[in-house]
């Protein structure tokens, strides 16, 4: 059964790439120029140069050629060169914005689904209380709040009435750091906004999904024994929480995938050097190679974490592999 | 007839959830539809020097060029409606008519139905929707069908899950037994069963259709023409709102998709908790 299990998850991770790859390799030809005249329009570019692009795109070869010269051409990191910031690769500006990326949506993943957990654990432990409904209405209300207009508002307040936070750049632009420990401070500064702003908006999914989940493990017998047989709440709540954790867990997972592609609208309103502003400005340079490149790289992550979360899934809960289907 | 209006009853007076989900909603509806009537000026017309300050003849001010903000918040309430319920139901349409299928006839049908779905599901649907709304080009209307084409996946898989269900059921094989053919025993007798689950599942995803078309307006994806609450808070990111101290310009809009964002949620988990009594709040 697991093998069964395994092998239906890897035809569809197979199949979704095929479908984003085919995605990424039609829609810049279904546009009016090729990469290689859009290029030579905007800088100049003699004929010369221009054929030599031609050639080495393959644009003059037919459509199945071009295909696999594509699937080359992307798993070897050469992506093109950037209409806006030509001559420079799209894969220098990618491979130079991810870190940052990384950084801030490593700690607002850390932050979010921390938060939105121990919400759904509290609400869920004591359904129907009045903690509960605070608890869940306000994720409810929280939940359709756009996090970059609370980005913007976090902005006005902090950072253009009090003056305590920084509202763009990751760290101080011209600013000559001492040391490390001072670089690392100013870094962590310019962080403080972009991550509040994405932390109590986002939050509120994990907090319904997991109280939700929460109401159904309490719902179960082993709870009902546990509370039988005299068991202090402390343990009765860490037999449940073991139980409910799986929900927001495989949403984490599901979120980590998303990781690459950034928070696109927080870091455009933070002008946060990360992949996503990126995107921002090739969207609205219509810088396409460095677009399709970082919807790329952002759909193998995805796919991959998916993956990673059905496995987790199917890994911790064993139940799961054994049903065939719906 | 009653038993609907008992329904009613129960999830949008008796339930606070879908009371103030549905009182919200309504306010927004009448605004959108009388738009014409209250909204001060024509949200094209330049009306005043830019950035002119909140004063009593323009209540948030104006624009970067010079347009009423209240005018433009006013008709922008049209926008977020326009998508937010025909984007999830024509997805409904797609979705409920697949799921009924694949339930009902299994098979080769449900494997290919099924397969889609999970696929489509696996598919990073933001990043996905803002390439195509990169190339397909801005428009109102391109949103709502991209929206659909990503959201109907959802539906198909909940109806199909139902169906499954009902399809075993006594008064079903009765209907075969007498001879009902496969499509009126789908239409006549199992769709009814399905549709308030469908219904509140509209409504739930309202909210996100919205948010999206607001965050895809935000960053220039939008259609230039329509005057959304994104569209707006564009401007006011562009124009530089919070220089000018014009942070109503910001503030208004946000709440606008927040408020009507919260109300559709709120009315759907109401809808929810009456199709699925499992979920209510009150204890057992």
């Amino acid at each position: 059964m697991l093998r069964y299990f395994l092998l239906s998850r890897l035809l569809r991770v197979f199949i979704v790439f095929f479908i984003i790859v085919l995605l990424n390799f039609l829609l810049p030809r279904a546009m009016p120029g090729d990469p290689a005249s859009i290029l030579a329009n905007e800088y100049n570019l003699p004929a010369d140069t221009v054929r030599i692009l031609r050639s080495t795109w393959k644009l003059d070869r037919p459509l199945y050629e071009q295909f696999f010269a594509y699937l080359e051409s992307l798993f070897t990191g050469q992506w093109g060169y950037s209409y806006k910031y030509y001559p420079r690769t799209v894969y220098e500006l990618v491979m130079e914005r991810l870190p940052w990326t990384l950084l801030l949506q490593g700690i607002t993943s850390l932050t979010v689904s921390g938060l939105g957990i121990i919400m759904g654990i509290l609400a869920g432990w004591r359904r129907g209380s009045k903690v509960d409904v605070s608890i869940t209405v306000s994720a409810i209300v929280v939940y359709a709040i756009p996090y970059y207009w609370l980005a913007l508002m976090l902005q006005y307040v902090f950072g253009y009435i009090l003056k305590v936070f920084p509202v763009a750049h990751a760290v101080t632009p011209g600013l000559p750091h001492a040391n490390f420990f001072e670089y690392a401070l100013d870094t962590l500064w310019h962080l403080a906004l972009p991550v509040t702003a994405v932390t109590l908006t986002a939050y509120a999914s994990y907090t319904l999904v997991t109280r939700n989940s929460m109401v159904d493990v309490l719902e179960e017998d082993f709870i009902f024994v546990a509370k039988a047989k005299g068991l202090p709440e402390r343990v009765v709540m860490k037999h449940a929480i073991r139980n409910a954790l799986l929900p927001p867990l495989t949403m984490l997972a599901i979120r980590l995938g998303h990781i690459v592609g950034g928070a696109v609208i927080t870091e455009t309103v933070f002008s946060y050097p990360g992949v996503g502003y990126l995107i921002y400005e090739s969207i609205i340079y219509k810088d396409y190679p460095v677009l399709n490149a970082a919807f790329f790289m952002l759909a193998i992550t995805v796919i991959a974490a998916n993956f990673a979360a059905d496995l987790l899934y199917a890994v911790v809960d064993p139940r799961i592999r054994y049903v065939k289907r719906g | 007839m009653s038993s609907i209006r008992r329904e009613i009853y129960y999830v949008l007076i008796a339930n606070k959830f879908g009371l103030v989900g549905f009182s919200i909603i309504l306010a927004f509806a009448l605004v959108a539809v009388f738009a014409d009537h209250l909204a001060p000026y024509d949200p094209y017309e330049i009306v005043a020097p830019p950035y002119t300050p909140p004063n009593e003849r323009f209540l948030l001010g104006t624009n970067d060029i010079g347009q009423d903000i209240l005018s433009e918040f006013v008709y922008g309430a049209r926008v977020s409606l326009y998508v937010g319920l025909t984007a999830p139901f024509i997805a409904s349409l797609i979705g409920t008519m697949l799921g009924l299928v694949a339930g009902y006839l299994g098979g080769v049908v449900d494997e290919v139905v099924t397969g889609t779905v999970d696929v489509m599901l696996a598919l990073p649907t933001l990043p996905l929707i803002i390439i195509l709304a990169a190339y397909i080009g801005p428009s109102l209307n391109n949103i709502v069908l991209v929206l659909a084409f990503f959201g109907w996946s959802g539906f198909a898989r909940i109806v199909r899950a139902q169906v499954l269900s009902l399809r075993e059921r006594p008064y079903v094989e009765a209907a075969r037994a007498v001879g009902a053919s496969g499509f009126r025993i789908m239409v006549k007798h199992i769709l009814p069963h399905v549709i308030p689950l469908i219904i509140a599942n509209i409504v739930l995803s309202a909210t996100s259709a919205i948010l999206t078309e607001a965050g895809l307006s935000f960053l220039g994806l939008g259609d230039p023409i329509a005057k959304s609450w994104g569209q707006i808070l564009r401007r006011a990111q562009v124009g530089h709102a919070f220089h000018q101290g014009l942070w109503l310009w910001v503030f208004v809009p946000g709440m606008g998709i927040a408020l009507l964002g919260a109300g559709f949620t709120l009315l759907g988990i109401a809808i929810e908790e009456r199709v699925n009594p499992r979920l209510r709040f009150s204890r057992k």
